[in-house]
């Protein structure tokens, strides 16, 4: 695991911000969604710590997870996972759009019309920077 | 690209538990390997050569078509 300090902080930062929500919604001066979100950044806060916590003390789990994280088929399969749920976002959002223009909803349609062109401005992106690096 | 990793790990009596974690990938790697499904980098092409003690041409089989 890589970065281990930041990654503490990160997850101590998230309980902390968690606490800090719920105690502004029981102070009254936030709606109860926000200290929904509180609790679930706390939950997340302390499953990491203890994560991190375990892969520092369990040698054997320390092994496990950096197999896991950097054999190079694992990454190869979850570039290839990101490239196919790319693919498939695109197509469902094209296709959606001409769905709602049909029914006649049209801030649905401009809603998924604007994904798509957002997600094929971000390739294009990330493709004239990758192709700069490598 | 088909390779020979099978048969020699088998000819060098060495588990596939044991092959994975000296190479530092999982044994479902090692699996794939060995089944023709995934070709793997130069990198740990490499390293697999090196711990036969062989040269990549030995255990991989460059075949244009495949």
């Amino acid at each position: 695991m890589k970065n281990y300090g930041s990654r503490i902080f990160l997850s101590i930062f998230w309980i902390v911000l968690g606490i800090v929500l719920c105690a502004c919604h029981f102070a009254g001066l936030i709606e109860e969604y926000w200290s929904s979100m509180g609790f679930a950044f706390i939950v997340v806060g302390i499953l990491q710590v203890i994560r991190q916590i375990r892969y520092r003390t369990n040698k054997d789990y320390q092994e496990k997870f950096d197999t896991e994280v950097y054999d190079e088929r694992n990454r190869f399969l979850r570039n290839k996972a990101w490239a196919w749920a790319g693919y498939l976002f695109v197509l469902i959002a094209a296709v959606s759009t001409i769905v709602f223009k049909l029914m006649d909803m049209e801030e649905c349609m401009m809603m998924a019309s604007g994904s798509v062109c957002l997600l094929l401005v971000l390739y294009w992106v990330c493709f004239l920077i990758l192709r700069k690096k490598y | 690209m088909k390779n020979r990793i099978e048969e020699i790990r088998k000819e060098k009596n060495i588990r596939q538990e044991e092959f994975a974690a000296a190479l530092g990938v999982s044994r479902q790697t090692i699996s794939s390997l060995e089944n023709g499904r995934y070709n793997p980098s130069i990198l740990l092409a490499h390293k697999i050569a090196v711990y036969f003690g062989m040269t990549i041409e030995d255990v991989f089989i460059f075949d244009e078509e495949t």
